[in-house]
C-alpha cells in the first residue's frame, strides 16, 4: 500500500488551511443545497405520485387489452373477478378495487349533463380515490344500496338538483340500444376543482351494469404501499391476469403527468447542476493555484522517478480528503434543513392556492422533503464526484511537469 | 572492475529564450566510470546543470547520444526515462527540495514506496538514515532541520534505493563551509562504500579538493579533464546528526 503517498496527499491539502478552509465550505454548502434539491424533488415525486395514484389511476390498473389504443369505456375485462384476486395476493398492495364506466346523459327537469358514470365498489372505492372522501352534503354510496348516486358538486349545480332529488341517466346499452334508470342523489362531493367536481358520478358496479347491459369490471385499480415498485408488481401481476387482460404502471396510464413530473425533476437537477458547477469551478481555481504553487515539488518528484499516473493519483487522493471534509460539512448543514422540510414541510399555498388541479390530479401545496439514509451516500457522492472531476485538469497539469524546465525556472 | 556507466557523444543541447536560440552545450563528448567522483565546474551559464540533466534523463539532447547505464537515452520514452531514474539514478538539488509535509524519514520513504519496495521500506529508510548519522532527525519534518541537516538528507534519499549513478547539482551551493565539508565527506565516503559514482557540479573549489576527478565545462564544450587524487575521507564525519545550529546554514 501506498501509504506514505497517501500521508503526502493528506498533509498537502492542510497546507494552506485558508484556502483549504474556503474550498471546503465552497464544496459543503454546494453538497447541502444539492442534498436541499434533492430531498424535496424526491419529496415531490412521491407526494406527485400519490396523488396521481389516488386520483384514480391508481399506482396499477388492470384494463382490457385493447383498451390502451380504444380507451373505450365500454370494454370489459374478460375476467374481472379472477384479475381482483390474483391482484390481492401481491406483495405491497394497500388497497385494490374494481371499476366499469359508461357515457351517460344526467337530467333532471330539463337539464341535461353528459357525464362519465362510473361504477364502484363502495366498500373499497374511498381507498383508491381520494377525492369522493370530500362528501360535502350527504353520504357515500354503501355497499348493495341500489339506484344511488353520488355526483360533483359542479354536476349537481347543471342539473339544479339537491341532496335526494331523483335524476335520470340514459345510456347506450347492449346492441346500441337507448337505456335510462332512475337514481337518487344520496351525496355531494367538492374537491375544490372545478373540472374535478364536474367528472365526478359514481354508483354501484351492479346499477351501471344494469344501465348500460354490460356487466362485470372495466378495470382493476391496485394502490401500492411503494410507489416506486409499481414496475416490478406489475412484471409479477402480469402473467397471473386473464388471457385478454394487461396491466399497466400509473405513468403508462398518465404518461403527461408522468412526463410533468420528470419535466420538473430535470428542471430542479438542472438548478442543483450549475449550483455544483460553480463550485466545482471554484475548487478547481484553487486546485490549480495549488498545483501551480508546488510546481517544484512536482519536479522533483519527477525526478526522483515518480510516474505521471501516480502523480495524478496523488492529486485525487488529495481531492478524495478535500472530498470528504465538504462531504461531512455539507451533511451538517444540509442534514438539519431537510429534517425541518421533511418534517414541516414546504408551504406554496401563497403562490397556488390551497391546491391546484393538473391533468385530473389536485396537488396539494405543501410539499414535505424526503428524509433517510439515502442523503448520506447521496452527499459523499456529491462532495467526492465533483472534487475529483474538479481535480482532474489541475491533476493532468501537474503530471504534465517537465522536471528539467521547472527545476530551471526554480533556479 | 571499473566500467563505463556514462557515454555521451557529441551531445548538444540548444534552448529557446524568447526568439533567440541558446546553446547550452556544444559537442561534449565524455565517459564516466563506475565508482568515480566527479566535478563538472565552469562559469555560471558554462552549461553545468544541462549536462546533468541530460545525464540523469531529466532532459534530452538536442543532437548527439547519451548512454547511461546502457540504456540510449533517446531511444527511451518518458514513462522509460522516469522508470531508470527511479530504479538507477539518484538526485541532490541545490536548495534541498525535501518534500516539505512528510518527515526526514518519510522524505527516504517515499522513493522506497515508488520503487515498489513492501513492508520493509521504513527498516530500510532507517538504517540509511543511521549509517549517515541521521538516525536523531528521522521524525523532524525539513522546516524543523538546519540548511546542511536537509541537504544530508536529501543525500540519504538519493542513495536509499542504492542507485549506480548519483548526480548533484551544487550540493554546496546553500551550505556554509562546515557544513559542506560534512556532506562532502559523506558523499565520498558512500562513492567509496557503496561503489557509487558521483557527479556533482559545483563552483566552490573547497568542494573541487574532494573529488577524484574533474571535467571543465566552458561555453557549453569540455575546457578540460583532470584526474587527481583528491582528499582521503574522514573516518569521523564531524556534526552529522546533531540538532539544528539556531540560523545555521
Amino acid at each position: 500500500m501506498a501509504w506514505v503517498a497517501a500521508r503526502y496527499a493528506i498533509r498537502s491539502v492542510g497546507r494552506n488551511a485558508r484556502r483549504t478552509a474556503l474550498s471546503v465550505a465552497g464544496i459543503g454548502i454546494g453538497c447541502a443545497l444539492a442534498l436541499f434539491m434533492e430531498s424535496l424533488n424526491r419529496g415531490r415525486d412521491e407526494l406527485f405520485a400519490r396523488m396521481g395514484a389516488l386520483s384514480g389511476a391508481g399506482h396499477l390498473r388492470v384494463v382490457p387489452a385493447d383498451w390502451r389504443e380504444r380507451r373505450d369505456p365500454r370494454l370489459r375485462l374478460a375476467d374481472w373477478q379472477g384479475d381482483l384476486a390474483a391482484a390481492r395476493t401481491l406483495p405491497g398492495v394497500t388497497a385494490i378495487t374494481a371499476r366499469a364506466r359508461a357515457q351517460v346523459l344526467l337530467a333532471m327537469g330539463n337539464h341535461v349533463v353528459p357525464v362519465e358514470m362510473v361504477g364502484v365498489d363502495p366498500e373499497n372505492e374511498p381507498r383508491t380515490y381520494r377525492f369522493v372522501r370530500k362528501v360535502q352534503r350527504g353520504r357515500y354510496l354503501r355497499p348493495a344500496e341500489k339506484g344511488a348516486v353520488v355526483v360533483g358538486q359542479a354536476v349537481a349545480e347543471r342539473l339544479r338538483a339537491e341532496l335526494d332529488d331523483e335524476i335520470l341517466a340514459t345510456a347506450v346499452g347492449k346492441g346500441g340500444r337507448i337505456e335510462s334508470a332512475m337514481f337518487r342523489m344520496v351525496g355531494i362531493v367538492s374537491t375544490g376543482s372545478e373540472e374535478i367536481d364536474a367528472s365526478i358520478c359514481q354508483t354501484s358496479l351492479e346499477d351501471l351494469g344494469r344501465l348500460s347491459g354490460l356487466d362485470g369490471a372495466g378495470e382493476v385499480t391496485v394502490i401500492l404501499d411503494n410507489w416506486r415498485a409499481a414496475a416490478a408488481t406489475q412484471a409479477l401481476l402480469a402473467p397471473r391476469l386473464a388471457a385478454g387482460d394487461q396491466v399497466l404502471t400509473w405513468s403508462e396510464l398518465s404518461p403527461e403527468f408522468a412526463g410533468h413530473m420528470e419535466q420538473d425533476k430535470a428542471a430542479s437537477r438542472f438548478i442543483s447542476g450549475v449550483v455544483l458547477l460553480i463550485v466545482l469551478l471554484g475548487v478547481a481555481s484553487a486546485q490549480l493555484a495549488a498545483v501551480l504553487e508546488r510546481r517544484r515539488e512536482f519536479a522533483v518528484l519527477a525526478a526522483l522517478g515518480m510516474s505521471a499516473g501516480r502523480m495524478v493519483w496523488v492529486l485525487l487522493q488529495e481531492a478524495l480528503a478535500l472530498g470528504l471534509a465538504g462531504g461531512l460539512l455539507g451533511l451538517a448543514l444540509g442534514l438539519p434543513l431537510v429534517w425541518r422540510v421533511a418534517r414541516h414541510g414546504l408551504d406554496f399555498s401563497r403562490y397556488m392556492g390551497s391546491s391546484f388541479a393538473f391533468q385530473g390530479v389536485i396537488m396539494e401545496p405543501i410539499i414535505y422533503g424526503d428524509f433517510g439514509i439515502w442523503m448520506v451516500p447521496y452527499v459523499l457522492l456529491v462532495a467526492f464526484g465533483a472534487t475529483v472531476i474538479a481535480s482532474l485538469y489541475p491533476a493532468f497539469f501537474a503530471a504534465r511537469t517537465d522536471p528539467a524546465v521547472a527545476l530551471r525556472v526554480a533556479q | 572492475m571499473n566500467h563505463t556507466i556514462v557515454v555521451t557523444r557529441g551531445l548538444t543541447k540548444t534552448f529557446e529564450v524568447g526568439q533567440q536560440p541558446v546553446r547550452a552545450l556544444r559537442g561534449v563528448d565524455l565517459e564516466i566510470q563506475q565508482g568515480e567522483f566527479l566535478a563538472l565546474v565552469g562559469p555560471s551559464g558554462s552549461g553545468k546543470t544541462t549536462l546533468l540533466n541530460l545525464l540523469g534523463a531529466l532532459d534530452v539532447p538536442t543532437s548527439g547520444e547519451v548512454t547511461v547505464l546502457g540504456e540510449c537515452l533517446t531511444e527511451l520514452s518518458k514513462q522509460q526515462r522516469a522508470e531508470l531514474r527511479l530504479r538507477s539514478i539518484g538526485f541532490v538539488f541545490q536548495a534541498y527540495n525535501l518534500v516539505p509535509v512528510l518527515t526526514a524519514l518519510e522524505n527516504i520513504e517515499f522513493v522506497l514506496e515508488l520503487q515498489g519496495v513492501g513492508s520493509e521500506r521504513r527498516a530500510r529508510s532507517r538504517q540509511v538514515l543511521e549509517e549517515l548519522g541521521l538516525g536523531d532527525l528521522a521524525h523532524r519534518r525539513p522546516n524543523e532541520l538546519s540548511g546542511g541537516q536537509q541537504q544530508r538528507v536529501a543525500v540519504a534519499r538519493a542513495v536509499a534505493a542504492r542507485p549506480k549513478l548519483v548526480l548533484a547539482d551544487e550540493p554546496t551551493a546553500n551550505l556554509d563551509g562546515e557544513n559542506a565539508e560534512i556532506l562532502m565527506h559523506m558523499m565520498r565516503d558512500l562513492g567509496e562504500s557503496q561503489r557509487m559514482t558521483f557527479v556533482f557540479s559545483t563552483h566552490d573549489p573547497r568542494v573541487v579538493a574532494h573529488a577524484v576527478r574533474v571535467v571543465t565545462l566552458v561555453d557549453g564544450q569540455l575546457a578540460g579533464d583532470e584526474a587527481k587524487p583528491g582528499e582521503a575521507p574522514h573516518a569521523i564525519v564531524p556534526g552529522i546528526g546533531k540538532a539544528p545550529e539556531p540560523g545555521g546554514a
